[in-house]
């Protein structure tokens, strides 16, 4: 009997604990499940490069493969760009309806291509004499152009997909920005003293938010350290025409990860980087909108890709030391000494 | 003294291995033959036998396992290459814990056929 009161009052405490949590500060906790998914968008995103760039190197012809080979990357790439589908629509669910269509549609692709219901192939290859004639390398040259061809209309192909898919999920992050500062404020959440920053620590404040400001160096996230490094007085520049206003920017950090972005309602500026020194987790991704002049903050080296609403660029696949000092490099062009 | 030609095998029912492997392996100036079905591989080994098989481990009739141990029960110094598709640590091991000399995931590289082909003609000569 008297166990049975200790469990219970156990239990009580538990729930008065979880209660406390989740009624405290649940915009906060989803802010930061926002950053997670958005990060996972990305990881996905980045795996339907790696496979692009591996059929781009096979079907160069240097390589034995055989059909099953070039079966299997549709099955990965089909299935990559589910699971891409998938976290834009956790992120935007009213968006489920029209991304999932068009995925439908790039699945039945990718049945016609394994069934090798393929009429384009000979004319692939009279374009390209470098693709040998081998009915394998005629295969892969038919989903490399599903992939990545021109794209007769938007999202025909899969990459095209994926940018018009970042495009529509960014389009929309951005427009909550007003609400996101009152998010923060709300929840106590301030700018270190002296800093244009409102600094979220990933995992600690998606639990509990801290009531005190985090200076840039209290968290240990070493992407946010490399960017600051050489940035004047821990700031960064306003990115905006009128140079006199003061941005507002959000930083959610972890050890590895950063995710940053402005916080203006007629600017859009995101920048995602992981930096752990192992070379195939780290990266750079950048969204600019229209209003931001990249060409004076990316370093060499960025991939870049124009859309109607901005420019998405990105660095991976590089030394960490490359994608280290191109952080120290975009934080001193982001100083408002340089701008 | 012009050196030795080796004699190589090669199976895999993709047509498309054969064809290409053919001609990249005689660059080096050795003998190929290839073979799409495993029972015509062994009726011609056991005509004459090769001192290097590369066989594909997948194959509707004869996997390259049983290939493995039949043309070793023929020839043991035969060196045994593996190819697969499906390279898995167990694959490898089953490979190599029943004499295979060693094996190769596609897609490959001929020239990395060829270091191990040259590693298998090293140890034949020795």
């Amino acid at each position: 009997m008297h166990c049975r009161a200790v469990y219970g009052e156990m239990i009580m405490r538990i729930l008065e604990k979880f209660k406390k949590i989740t009624h405290k500060e649940p915009g906060i906790r989803d802010f930061c499940i926002q950053t997670i998914r958005f990060r996972k968008l990305l990881e996905n995103a980045r795996g339907l490069l790696a496979l692009l760039a591996d059929g781009n190197e096979k079907v160069l012809g240097e390589y034995i493969l055989d059909r099953h080979y070039v079966t299997s990357l549709i099955d990965s790439s089909v299935e990559r760009l589910g699971m891409m589908i998938y976290d834009a629509c956790v992120l935007v669910p009213e968006f489920g309806e029209t991304l999932y269509t068009q995925y439908d549609r790039h699945k039945r692709r990718a049945g016609e291509l394994i069934s090798q219901n393929s009429p384009s192939a000979t004319k692939d290859m009279e374009a390209n004499t470098n693709i040998s004639s081998d009915p394998e390398y005629r295969l892969l040259s038919d989903v490399l152009t599903w992939l990545n061809g021109e794209p007769s209309d938007p999202g025909s192909t899969v990459i095209d997909f994926m940018k018009q898919t970042f495009v529509r999920v960014l389009k929309h992050i951005d427009t909550g920005n007003n609400s996101t500062i009152e998010l923060l404020l709300s929840n106590n959440v301030s700018k270190a003293p002296g800093s244009n920053m409102f600094l979220l620590d990933l995992w600690e404040d998606a639990v509990v938010p801290s009531v005190k400001p985090h200076s840039p160096y209290a968290i240990n996230c070493i992407p946010l350290k490399l960017l600051l490094m050489d940035a004047d007085g821990d700031n960064l520049s306003p990115l905006l025409d009128d140079k006199n206003k003061t941005a507002t920017w959000v930083a959610t950090a972890s050890e590895y990860q950063l995710s940053l972005k402005i916080l203006e309602p007629d600017c859009s500026f995101h920048l995602e980087a992981t930096v752990s020194r192992h070379e195939p987790s780290d990266f750079i991704f950048i969204f600019a909108d229209t209003t931001i002049n990249t060409e004076n903050i990316l370093p060499q080296g960025f991939h870049t890709e124009i859309t109607n609403y901005g420019q998405l660029a990105w660095k991976l696949d590089t030394a960490s030391k490359d994608i280290e000092d191109s952080l120290i490099s975009i934080g001193r062009n982001l100083s408002p000494k340089t701008v | 003294m012009e050196e030795q030609k080796l004699k190589i095998m090669v199976i895999d029912d993709e047509n498309i291995v054969g064809k290409r492997l053919k001609p990249a392996l005689e660059k080096t100036g050795d003998i190929v033959e290839t073979f799409e079905e495993g029972e015509k591989a062994l009726a011609r080994f056991d005509k004459e036998p090769f001192d290097i098989v590369v066989t594909d481990i997948r194959m509707e009739k004869i996997n390259g396992i049983e290939i493995l141990e039949r043309i070793l029960a023929k020839s043991s110094r035969t060196k045994v290459i593996i190819i697969t598709g499906y390279a898995t640590v167990e694959v490898a091991r089953e490979a190599l814990s029943k004499g295979a000399f060693d094996f190769i995931a596609k897609p490959f590289k001929p020239d990395d056929l060829r270091a191990i082909i040259a590693r298998a003609s090293k140890e034949l000569k020795s």
